[in-house]
């Protein structure tokens, strides 16, 4: 049974997973990636529909059923508006390991806490991926500078 | 059939029990000598019970602190070796930067140790060097190893993703919410580095995701070989390939109740 501190923590968590689904979406498609590319960028966007999924699961009744547009405003702007997906997917995983970590530090459940965790390590990879096609610099593979977003 | 009465079974159950006073006073207390008799075969080892250890938040911060050094004494010897060189030299740069990373992750989960009123650990784990880590550098420095090089990063790749798991395992065992998040906040680091070595070990978008090996079915390395943080074992597979082509493999688990640094385990660094 989870605590009403822990449901809007995950039920935040979990919008930030729809908008970040949706994200993945509006590029995933797109004439300009390789076959490859098209690839990575589908199976990162089912990993993402995937936790969004897990979450669901957990929050059943208590569920987010929309995305943080805000957050997709801001980032489909520049997704649109670059020429490479890649440098703005970067910082959207980067944002969501800080953001989930942040979290993790008011979450009641231990349980929770570790699928949080299973979620952050894949998202962190991801991460790695994505700074490796914009740039040879190590620094950008493993460092994370993102802020971390604030459920309101 | 036998008719006994009530007065009967009495008396049949107050025989059994005087009969059995009897044997026993006849057995060792009455003074009887052991004639040594009765075989036996071998003997059975003398226990040395456990001290008593609790699984503690800081038991488990320097059972992390330990992995860091596992991590970086592998680098270190992997630069020792003076095989990272032609197309690996970039490894060789990857490994000094990660090496780094480790140092300041052990430093840091020592301090939070030492915040909880535990001595930090500034030493390897033992038991994860002894049945893994030096096994391993074993077999990769052996003759006739056509590719030593490759298996060094092979083996930091399980390093790293033994070091990711083990950070991902505690967040579910410790007890503060704080500790949980500076503990992934380090693990996901291990994760970055995972992710850039197993480019190394199979580069290009194709070894992101999880693929099966064309000739032995079992599963490629991958940056990202799954949709969630995995926790099973850790296959490491290195050495001179057998006639089959298949080659030793070894699994590594992350720090079990065997291996965890207790508080009373000391450092003889």
């Amino acid at each position: 049974m989870l605590s009403d501190n822990d449901i809007n923590l995950l039920a935040f968590t979990q919008t930030l997973e729809l908008t970040t689904r949706d994200l993945y979406l509006t590029v995933v498609g797109l004439k300009t990636l390789s076959e490859d590319e098209g690839a990575l960028l589908a199976q990162f966007h089912s990993h993402h529909v995937a936790y969004e999924q897990s979450l669901n699961g957990l929050l059943s009744k208590n569920a987010a059923t929309a995305r943080n547009e805000t957050v997709f405003a801001d980032f489909a702007t520049r997704l649109s508006t670059s020429s490479t997906p890649w440098a703005t997917l970067l910082e959207i995983e980067n944002t969501l390991v800080a953001t989930h970590a942040k979290t993790i530090e008011s979450i009641e459940s231990a349980k929770v806490a570790a699928l949080m965790a299973s979620i952050i390590i894949v998202e962190a990879r991801q991460a790695a991926i994505l700074a490796t096609l914009t740039t040879s610099d190590l620094s950008a593979a493993l460092d994370n500078n993102a802020t971390a977003l604030v459920a309101s | 059939m036998i008719a006994l009465s009530r007065r009967e079974l009495l008396r049949l159950s107050g025989l059994s029990l005087a009969s059995g006073l009897v044997l026993a006073a006849c057995g060792k207390q009455s003074g009887l000598v052991d004639d040594n008799a009765i075989a036996s075969l071998g003997q059975a080892p003398k226990i040395t019970p456990l001290a008593e250890a609790e699984v503690t938040d800081a038991v488990l911060l320097r059972t992390a602190a330990s992995l860091e050094y596992n991590a970086i004494q592998t680098y270190m010897t992997a630069l020792d070796l003076g095989i990272l060189t032609g197309d690996l030299a970039r490894v060789a740069e990857m490994a000094k930067r990660f090496t780094d990373d480790h140092q300041q992750h052990a430093d840091a989960v020592n301090a939070l140790a030492v915040k909880l009123g535990a001595k930090e650990y500034t030493c390897s784990n033992t038991r994860i060097n002894d049945l893994y880590i030096a096994p391993a550098l074993k077999i990769i420095t052996e003759d006739g190893n056509p590719n030593p090089a490759m298996d060094i990063v092979a083996l930091a790749h399980a390093v790293e993703n033994l070091a990711a798991e083990t950070y991902q395992s505690v967040v579910g065992l410790l007890t503060d919410p704080m500790l949980r998040a500076d503990a992934i906040r380090i693990g996901q680091q291990e994760a970055r580095h995972a992710a850039l070595l197993a480019q190394i070990l199979n580069p290009g978008l194709q070894g992101v995701g999880p693929t099966p090996n064309e000739k032995t079915g079992k599963p490629n390395i991958a940056a990202v070989p799954s949709p969630f943080g995995s926790l099973a074992n850790i296959q490491l597979a290195i050495g001179k390939p057998k006639p089959d082509g298949s080659r030793i493999t070894l699994l590594l688990e992350t720090p079990s109740l065997n291996s965890l640094i207790y508080e009373s385990v000391v450092c003889q660094a």
